[in-house]
């Protein structure tokens, strides 16, 4: 199917019809402008202020709708899109030909008001304010054309204010989703592999293993979806990782994790410690000939929560490929969510790599 | 009989690869190494024929241990990593398995070894495939073999090196490690804003330079913060002035 461009003159209702509020406000300001161009014409004493209020009144009211008009001549020749002349010469010949319209009507009006009371308004008198009702009806169309510029550009810049959050709000999402999806896919097939040597080795070893990725899989998609859990479920997560990374590994790795009580409540942003986890590994553990220990640690003093993740590397290692990735997303999150109330720092010596994170304690209650 | 050799830090990755060659007769496992040290130890002592070997592994990665062979083994890359099959290419790899990996697709990695073997590339053809080698990053450290071992030198650590007919010396806090390769190659593969090459038979690492002595027109000395004194040639000269 194909979708057709948005018709302007039928989807875009006027602004002042879309709510009863708007319209009242601007038939007020019409009988406003109704009750000035009475005094005006009734100010000389020639015709009495009854017969000209009931002239000017009904009059004024059906202007102020025709002068709705000049809203569709606005969206037709945007500003800034059409040529300011044609923009000119267009809103003018429609002020005179609405303005000569109305005029006109006049004429009916006073026939119609002179038939209902015998000379209420003198023919020569009416005559004699054709110019100022001309040229009344023309400013008044000219003036309502500036007003619906007006609106137009408020619109449009509330429009573009609003898209450009709607993006903000978008670019956000998404880079959460990619932060969040930081599990690395060499993960996934080196565990395969592991499953794939398994299978005739040792087959419930497969078994176990399968379940152990199943496991770790779903309680990533489940937390992953969440904005925060609590520590003692990242832990688990993290749990689960290291048990899978320990069977590739053998006796190369292995893992302390120790978790404050006060600590173990508190909520974190999901998949916050996983990739540094998996950077543990990586580039630390992987390096070394004999492996070695993944420590994990969170402590809690005050309002602040304190974790900690170090690991033993080869002092003569090079970077390897993709250094920094993980803990980037891991400190533009902590930016992201915390503010400069959060911090990551990291630490190398000779032997060893510790991140540390200090971020404010946000417990059940406070959420 | 081919002989092989499996190198993955893994036990498991290996053990895979080996119940995949039981399954042909002429095939024998000579050694299982677990990281780069122990490949390369293991190449020069029994010569393998075909090498399984995994790109990222402690110590050495794979074309590190590929780099310090020679002769050089057919070689089976396997790995998790696609990343590296455009890298695997340019060292003559026969074939890049990406783990997990099926009994058919081994077989075919397994074909392509044994037809290498039989009909090896031409020399002319990988001396030309050496010269296009694409380097992405200046070297960071140099890889020498002394006898079945690997000495490991970071390129901060040089002091200088020099050219001796079909070696290199590569001066290192006073120790002195002779490696195979042409001086006007690994001054290509060096990072150039550190290593300059000073004359015919020399590169310097700037960040030794103590002073220049000019004793003629045409006739410079550097010496070295440890005393040393290396020729500069005119054009060495000019290189230097240009990084100074």
């Amino acid at each position: 199917m194909v979708s057709l461009p948005p018709n302007p003159y039928i989807t875009d209702m006027h602004p002042i019809l879309k709510d009863r509020r708007s319209l009242i406000v601007y038939l007020a300001a019409w009988l406003t402008l109704a009750l000035m161009l009475t005094a005006m014409l009734a100010l000389p004493g020639r015709v009495s202020w009854a017969a000209v209020l009931a002239f000017t009144l009904p009059l004024m009211f059906v202007y102020a709708f025709i002068t709705l008009s000049a809203w569709y001549i606005c969206k037709a020749f945007p500003l800034g899109v059409a040529p300011l002349a044609r923009i000119l010469v267009t809103n003018c010949l429609a002020a005179v030909f609405s303005s000569s319209l109305w005029v006109l009507a006049g004429f009916g009006w006073v026939a119609v008001l002179n038939t209902l009371q015998e000379g209420m308004i003198p023919p020569a008198w009416h005559i004699d304010s054709l110019p100022l009702l001309g040229s009344s009806g023309i400013v008044l169309f000219l003036l309502a054309s500036a007003v619906s510029y007006l609106i137009a550009m408020f619109e449009a810049s509330r429009e573009a204010e609003r898209n450009a959050l709607q993006l903000r709000v978008l670019a956000r999402e998404s880079e959460l989703k990619s932060l969040r999806a930081q599990i690395d896919p060499h993960f996934l097939f080196n565990s395969l592999n592991s499953i794939s040597a398994l299978t005739t080795v040792d087959p419930p070893a497969a078994r176990a293993m399968t379940v152990k990725l199943a496991e770790f899989l779903r309680l990533s998609l489940r937390y992953g979806a969440l904005d925060t859990i609590s520590l003692t479920q990242e832990i688990s997560l993290t749990t689960h990782f290291l048990a899978i990374e320990k069977i590739r590994h053998g006796n190369r790795l292995a893992i302390t994790v120790e978790i404050d009580d006060a600590a173990a409540d508190c909520r974190i942003a999901p998949l916050l410690l996983q990739p540094l986890v998996e950077n543990a590994i990586r580039h630390g553990i992987d390096g070394l000939l004999g492996g070695g220990t993944i420590g994990i640690n969170a402590t809690r003093t005050g309002d602040q929560l304190h974790l900690c993740i170090e690991n033993p590397v080869d002092a003569g290692a090079l970077p390897k490929e993709g250094t920094g990735v993980g803990l980037d997303n891991v400190r533009r999150r902590i930016a992201g969510l915390y503010g400069t109330d959060g911090r990551i720092t990291t630490l190398r010596d000779a032997s060893r790599f510790t991140v540390r994170i200090d971020i404010p304690v946000r417990t059940p209650e406070e959420n | 009989m081919l002989r092989t050799i499996i190198v993955d830090d893994e036990d498991l990755a290996r053990s895979v690869v080996r119940e995949h060659l039981a399954a042909h007769r002429d095939i024998q496992v000579v050694a299982e190494c677990s990281n780069g040290f122990e490949a390369v130890k293991a190449v020069a002592e029994l010569s393998p024929d075909i090498l399984f070997l995994d790109v990222q592994m402690p110590k050495l990665d794979g074309f590190e241990v590929i780099e310090l062979m020679d002769p050089k083994p057919a070689v089976v890359f396997v790995t998790a990593y696609d990343s590296y099959a455009l890298k695997a290419f340019e060292v003559h790899a026969v074939d890049y398995l990406l783990k997990p990996f099926s009994g058919e697709r081994f077989t075919e990695a397994l074909e392509h070894a044994r037809a290498r073997i039989a009909a090896p590339l031409p020399a002319g053809l990988t001396a030309l495939m050496e010269d296009h080698r694409v380097h992405e990053a200046p070297l960071q450290r140099i890889l020498v073999k002394n006898g079945a071992s690997v000495v490991v030198i970071p390129s901060e650590s040089i002091d200088y090196i020099e050219a001796e007919d079909d070696y290199v010396a590569v001066h290192s806090g006073g120790k002195r490690h002779l490696k195979q390769e042409r001086l006007s190659e690994l001054a290509q593969l060096l990072d150039p804003a550190r290593f300059i090459r000073i004359h015919r038979s020399f590169i310097l690492n700037i960040d030794r330079l103590a002073r220049l002595e000019t004793y003629a027109k045409d006739s410079r000395v550097a010496i070295l913060k440890d005393g040393t004194r290396l020729p500069v040639s005119r054009s060495g000269h000019d290189r230097l002035r240009e990084i100074l």
